[in-house]
């Protein structure tokens, strides 16, 4: 292998496993904390692509799928707001307010979904998974029902459209700023959790939630906090990855896969644990995806999953104690 | 023993012999206490009479689905643990019927259209015996493959890597390196079913086969869970370390189980791929498939016998019956989603559970299901 397809491998490995980290990292906080494996989060993830695409396109005055509001620039001038439309003109404004809308989005469903339905079932556990899988299932069809089953693209913005030279090789600019993206949001989440009070409450409660509770922290808050959050990671993730893999009713269930896989290899709860896990599963799947086919790097992947779990079933970095309960 | 399945009152064998003067009477009582699944098969038996050929087709689908739910609750309801990938089983069967009768040059197996006899007669059952054979093989292999790597964790790992598996199934169907075998992502189409039990020139024939294959793989399934590995097996559900410590192995019970839910499941796929003669890997092994038996679970009721079947009559002809209005041709599968949602925060024990509850002393029915939700 050639020095330069190594390079471009590297980087779009990382790419994927930034994408991946911003799943798992909400799918393992939750399921350390809660017990809760969310079966929805890749749904949530796919949720807000489509959200962050429809307001991108809906500032920049297109209609945008059927039920959908109006475009906003007519409306903006209507009211007077030539500045507000000037503004919107800009794709890079429109772009990072779509990334927020769509993560904000995610943040609302989230805690909307804890608190309507997860919470009634946290003396069922097993109806809490039938019942996310159930949410998945229902998201996947309400986004086919409201944007169509065609998948739609989300153009890059202009400062990110453009390429650069890597050792030869075209690589865009859009890749670096996942990177760039993921890098961030790591070290927000991590300094999260190791340096405020909410994160050692909410690494309190991965170890012992009911020793939190018994001293005399609201736990059930922390809970929706956590969930909430986690879902608007995996949406703002999602809203991310539209410009670079596209938008689809599929993409949920296919990046979910992966997020699994990079939380039972990474360990359950542990955030270092998912970043590890992400990068390792993007790299392999990059490597994989080059030699082989993707579908086969996929089985590949699994078949390293099976091999963690019967070595180690705690993954790499696990907080949980050995194969969950 | 006797009641520690969550809804072990019917059935506890109706074909006892006994030489006591009560007998009859017994099994009269016996049969009375069965009234209304011998209604259900009464009306199965005389339908082809009633509806029309459209009907029919749609049945043997649910015929089909009611064993596919039938075997994934003998693993969520009767062993206590969640699969995610249980259409892997299910699409294992329906490949191995199709590769059998697309690869394997069969001859004349579409031209005569009159039963046949004799030798023929022989020769145009031989493929589906071999279809039988190899679901049953491979199944069987693929459970013992799937339930030693899988039973090492539990829980929602369990779930989790069942899931992953049975997807990297459909990954590896519809990739593009094994199209030349098995069709790839557009699966195999228009198998050659042998012309005597062709599902559309010989729908009722079909129909009543379908129904055959449920009646039996129920009373298999009955029989399963009223037999003492049965016993073992709810035991496990109940409390796995009290099980393990009375001496039975755990893992060795939940192997017996998923191994015999997956030939079931086959079972039931090799029947699907019979009767639609199309498949894909989506609508055979994809994760869908699995929902599917699950909303069909829940809708009977989880731990029931007859549950699994009367989820299965309801899920599809409500199903149909909405995507036949025009205001719901296209929010169908949402609704019955929602639906499934709502079931599951509100309504936990479905039809058959609720049904049963009703009928058992409150109490005790009461205290039975609450130890199958929490557990």
């Amino acid at each position: 292998m050639s020095l330069e397809a190594i390079v471009s491998i590297i980087i779009q490995g990382l790419t994927l496993g930034m994408l991946y980290f911003l799943i798992a990292a909400g799918l393992s906080l939750i399921f350390g904390l809660m017990d809760v494996l969310n079966f929805a989060h890749g749904a949530i993830f796919m949720v807000g692509a489509y959200v962050a695409t429809t307001v991108y396109y809906d500032l920049g005055g297109g209609q945008f799928g059927a039920y959908l509001p109006p475009p906003l620039a007519p409306t903006l001038l209507k009211l007077g707001l030539k500045g507000g439309v000037a503004l919107v003109a800009d794709s890079n404004v429109r772009f990072v307010i779509a990334l927020l809308a769509g993560g904000l989005v995610g943040v609302g469903l989230g805690a909307l979904i804890e608190w309507s339905m997860i919470r009634p079932l946290y003396k069922r556990p097993i109806f809490q998974i039938l019942l996310t899988l159930g949410l998945a299932y229902v998201l996947s069809e309400l986004v086919r029902n409201i944007w169509g089953f065609n998948p739609y693209n989300l153009e890059k913005p202009a400062a990110l459209a453009q390429s650069v030279e890597v050792v030869e090789r075209m690589v865009p600019y859009y890749k670096f700023f996942l990177i760039a993206l993921g890098c961030v949001l790591f070290i927000v989440v991590y300094a999260l959790l190791q340096r405020t009070r909410l994160g050692i409450i909410i690494r309190a409660g991965v170890q012992n939630s009911e020793m939190v509770q018994a001293l005399g922290i609201n736990v059930r808050r922390v809970f929706t906090v956590v969930f909430a959050l986690g879902a608007g990671l995996a949406a703002f993730g999602g809203a991310a990855a539209a410009p670079f893999v596209g938008v689809s009713p599929l993409m949920g269930m296919s990046f979910q896969l992966s997020a699994f896989i990079v939380v039972v290899i990474g360990g359950m709860g542990s955030i270092p644990g998912a970043a590890v896990g992400s990068l390792l599963v993007g790299l392999a799947q990059a490597f994989a995806a080059y030699r082989l086919s993707p579908l086969v790097a996929n089985a590949i992947l699994v078949g390293l999953m099976g091999l963690v779990l019967l070595i180690k079933p705690a993954g790499l970095f696990g907080a949980k104690k050995e194969g969950g309960h | 023993m006797k009641d520690v399945q969550g809804a072990g009152v019917r059935g506890q064998g109706a074909g006892v012999r006994s030489q006591e003067a009560g007998a009859l009477k017994k099994l009269v009582r016996k049969l009375t206490a069965q009234w209304f699944s011998l209604a259900l098969l009464a009306m199965a038996l005389l339908l082809p009479v009633l509806v029309n050929k459209f009907y029919l087709g749609l049945l043997v689908e649910v015929f089909v689905l009611a064993v596919f739910a039938l075997s994934y609750n003998l693993l969520l309801g009767y062993i206590g643990i969640i699969s995610f990938g249980h259409a892997m089983f299910f699409g294992a069967g329906a490949y191995v019927a199709a590769l059998t009768l697309v690869r394997i040059p069969w001859k004349n197996l579409t031209q005569s259209w009159a039963l046949p006899r004799g030798p023929e007669l022989f020769m145009s059952v031989v493929p589906l015996l071999v279809i039988v054979l190899g679901v049953l093989l491979i199944t069987g292999l693929l459970g013992v493959l799937i339930g030693i790597v899988t039973l090492r964790v539990r829980g929602v790992y369990f779930a989790m890597v069942t899931l992953a598996f049975a997807e990297v199934l459909a990954i590896l169907a519809a990739s593009s390196e094994l199209r030349p075998f098995t069709g790839g992502d557009e699966g195999l189409h228009d198998l050659p079913v042998p012309a005597w039990i062709s599902p559309t020139a010989q729908r009722v024939l079909f129909y009543y086969l379908a129904l055959a294959f449920l009646v039996s793989m129920y009373l298999l399934v009955r029989r399963i869970v009223n037999s003492p590995t049965g016993r073992v097996l709810i035991a496990i559900r109940e409390n796995e370390q009290r099980a393990a410590s009375i001496g039975y192995n755990p893992f060795q019970f939940k192997l017996i189980g998923i191994v015999v839910a997956g030939m079931i499941a086959g079972l039931a796929g090799a029947l699907h791929a019979l009767y639609l003669r199309n498949i894909t890997p989506e609508t055979t092994l994809g994760v869908g498939r699995t929902i599917e038996a699950l909303l069909m679970t829940i809708i009977g009721g989880v731990g029931t016998l007859l549950g699994p079947v009367i989820g299965a009559i309801v899920n599809r002809l409500l199903g149909n019956f909405l995507a036949d209005q025009p205001l719901f041709r296209t929010t169908w599968q949402l609704i019955l989603g929602i639906g499934y949602i709502l079931l599951v925060l509100f309504f936990p024990y479905g039809i058959v559970g609720t049904w049963q509850m009703r009928r058992l002393d409150v109490r005790g029915g009461w205290r039975r299901l609450v130890r199958l939700v929490k557990r």
